[in-house]
């Protein structure tokens, strides 16, 4: 009984943070709003779009807002009925550069990818090693979601178990294993805001130390517990995510995951051994992403297991060189430049397969 | 094979793959001339071995493609860039290449812009330490084994139409003066030439700078002219008949975006073109317009 109350608990919990945040203004009330940009704002042509407080607000390219900031900004809030506010004529009063050693860091690195690499190549670089996809193009992010490949290039759940992965293995060689188990979860929350704290980074950030955690202290963990007790988590934290596409989709797609997955792997054996792990993963996580995509954006691609088959392997080289490559950068700048050098040839192979599958 | 290896290994295959592809990548000993597609507005590219000249910038990003398809990935640097003159549609995109490569110097009038986006980038060429070059008639200026002579404008011409302080005098500085007039008539004009091969680069001059220029060119014969940038994307309000006359190029090249809400290029200046047989190339039609010199003949690139 005392298990299920636990439960009970949290979702009470879940609902009275969904009723009690609802926002204090109504439509056509002129606010001023000052608020810490909490993630990476989307760029678009000749604007940038933030998501703040629950509205929607669309500002002039420049000056650029940064994942960090601290902003104020003036505006006609409107609400339409059935879709997410919006803050009409929203000027920028004012911005203050984060002086947190943290998001200094993550906008130094995502220099250091500009000033060495090439535009796309940057872009994906940035995208896979720290979830920044403000440098994406247009063009080039609507192939991605065509082909079903923009999970990676945003910051995903799959980054994080990256990260936890090389953590975990790097710390246990040096230390014994409570203390690197604890190393590794410290590292894992320390990415988390560096890569930008969207949604699914939180997500696999907390299932990553329920799953951890559970090894240090000798415990079976369940990885069904582990999700759900994250989303309840995340949703007292921040209720505005209940409506978060992103964390939705990394919900839906982590479930599915779980339960296809080894299904899949069982029976795609003729596939050639390094593409068979990534193929039954996208299959296992389409199954439960793709209505989503196509009630949201009106598109599936039924090749996506494949190319996702194709690229994934890029992923974990890409992340690890770019990283490396980043950090020395910031310190010796031409043997980072070097380094990062040698992500061309996947971030070549990325970008020539995700422009022959996204021609539409 | 003990997975330490096998990382070593892949290592090594992607170190190898990767100077292939640089190698791959060399660039050739011929000018390119690249008036790149990026929409209403004007970014030139000019690429002869490592050496770039980007003439303005466009008024979005499109122009970081442009360097990406035309410079060899491991080439970070820009020798110079020219902006012609401070109007988003020519250094919006300028932002994000000083942002992204070192750029040696740049070519800019003193003349200031009110916009928020100008006053970003005067903040990126300081952190990128680029030196300002302010540019005046007669000046000659050598890229590697190009030149660039400064037609337009002089300093008495800038001088006589802004507002502010000139006692003492600033040198080498952007965004000294302001205006009241159309930063237009400001436009740099320059003749970009390579051995025997001469274009003229026209930023957004009128009919009247386009007439000075043509009196210019016609005192400098034997000088011939192959290749134009029709000035202002092609509008009635740019080239003249004179200056066509004066230089007779050929080959004009126009930069303007697709069904652009100006019109532009305009049917008179196609027209203007067609009739004195030059021929007409359009980056809203085409998209990038490349053109290939070894310095006495050009041609394209589908031609050889």
């Amino acid at each position: 009984m005392s298990k299920y109350l636990l439960w009970l608990l949290l979702i009470l919990l879940v609902l009275f943070r969904q009723i009690s945040t609802r926002p204090v203004y109504n439509d056509g009330d002129r606010v001023r709003i000052t608020t810490r940009v909490s993630s990476e704002p989307v760029r678009y042509e000749y604007s940038q779009r933030l998501s703040q407080e629950g509205l929607i607000i669309y500002l002039p390219k420049y000056p650029e807002i940064t994942y960090g900031d601290t902003i104020i900004i003036e505006g006609v809030v409107d609400l339409p009925a059935g879709r997410q506010g919006e803050l009409k004529n929203p000027v920028l009063i004012e911005k203050d550069e984060s002086v947190s050693l943290l998001y200094r860091l993550r906008s130094r690195l995502l220099k250091v990818y500009q000033e060495n690499l090439s535009g796309e190549h940057a872009a994906l670089v940035s995208g896979v090693t720290l979830g920044s996809k403000g440098d994406i193009s247009t063009e080039f992010w609507d192939k991605l979601k065509v082909t079903g490949t923009a999970h990676v290039v945003v910051a995903s759940g799959f980054n994080v178990a990256l990260v936890a992965n090389f953590l975990i293995n790097a710390l246990i060689i040096f230390f014994p294993r409570r203390k690197a188990v604890f190393l590794a979860i410290s590292g894992i929350w320390f990415y988390s805001i560096l890569s930008g704290f969207d949604a699914p980074i939180v997500r696999a950030a907390i299932m990553g130390t329920i799953a951890f955690s559970a090894v240090a202290l000798g415990r079976l963990s369940y990885a069904w517990r582990g999700l759900f007790l994250s989303v309840f988590l995340m949703l007292i934290v921040r209720p505005d995510w209940f409506s978060d596409l992103g964390f939705i989709l990394s919900f839906v797609a982590t479930a599915s995951l779980m339960l296809f997955e080894r299904r899949i792997y069982k029976r795609v054996g003729f596939l050639p051994k390094i593409v068979r792990e990534d193929f039954s993963t996208s299959l296992a996580a389409q199954i439960g992403v793709a209505p989503i995509l196509f009630v949201s954006f009106g598109q599936f691609n039924l090749l996506s297991p494949i190319i996702n088959a194709l690229i994934l392997w890029t992923i974990a080289p890409m992340t690890i060189i770019g990283m490396v490559g980043g950090i020395i950068g910031l310190f010796i700048p031409f043997f980072g430049r070097l380094i990062l050098f040698v992500t061309y040839p996947l971030t070549s192979w990325f970008i020539t397969i995700v422009q022959l599958f996204g021609q539409s | 094979m003990t997975t330490g290896w096998r990382y070593i290994l892949g290592l090594l295959t992607l170190v190898a793959a990767t100077m292939w592809l640089a190698v791959l990548y060399f660039p050739d000993k011929r000018l390119h001339l690249i008036a790149c597609d990026v929409g209403q507005g004007d970014a030139i590219l000019v690429v002869y071995g490592n050496t770039q000249i980007l003439v303005d910038g466009g008024p979005n990003n499109s122009v970081l493609e442009c360097l990406e398809r035309f410079m060899p990935f491991w080439d970070r640097e820009i020798e110079l860039v020219v902006l012609t003159h401070p109007q988003t549609d020519h250094f919006t995109g300028l932002i994000e290449v000083f942002r992204r490569y070192k750029v040696e110097k740049i070519l800019a009038n003193s003349i200031d812009s009110g916009s928020s986006a100008y006053q970003v980038l005067k903040t990126e060429i300081e952190g990128n330490r680029a030196s300002v070059i302010n540019p005046e008639k007669g000046m000659v200026i050598s890229v590697g084994l190009m030149q660039l002579d400064i037609l337009h404008p002089t300093e008495q011409y800038i001088l006589s139409s802004v507002e502010g302080p000139r006692d003492n005098k600033q040198q080498n500085v952007l965004g000294a003066y302001t205006t009241k007039r159309d930063p237009n008539v400001f436009s740099i004009v320059a003749i970009l030439s390579l051995g025997e091969f001469d274009a003229l680069l026209t930023g957004d001059i009128g009919p009247e700078i386009s007439d000075e220029i043509a009196e210019q060119l016609v005192v400098r014969l034997p000088l011939t002219i192959e290749y134009i940038k029709i000035p202002h994307h092609g509008s009635k309000n740019g080239i003249s008949n004179n200056l066509l006359d004066a230089s007779h190029p050929e080959i004009a090249v126009i930069s303007a975006g697709r069904n652009n809400r100006y019109g532009h290029p305009h049917q008179e200046v196609i027209k203007l073109l067609r009739d004195k047989e030059i021929k007409i190339m359009r980056t809203d039609e085409m998209g990038d317009v490349e053109i290939i010199t070894d310095g006495s003949e050009w041609w394209l690139p589908e031609d050889k």
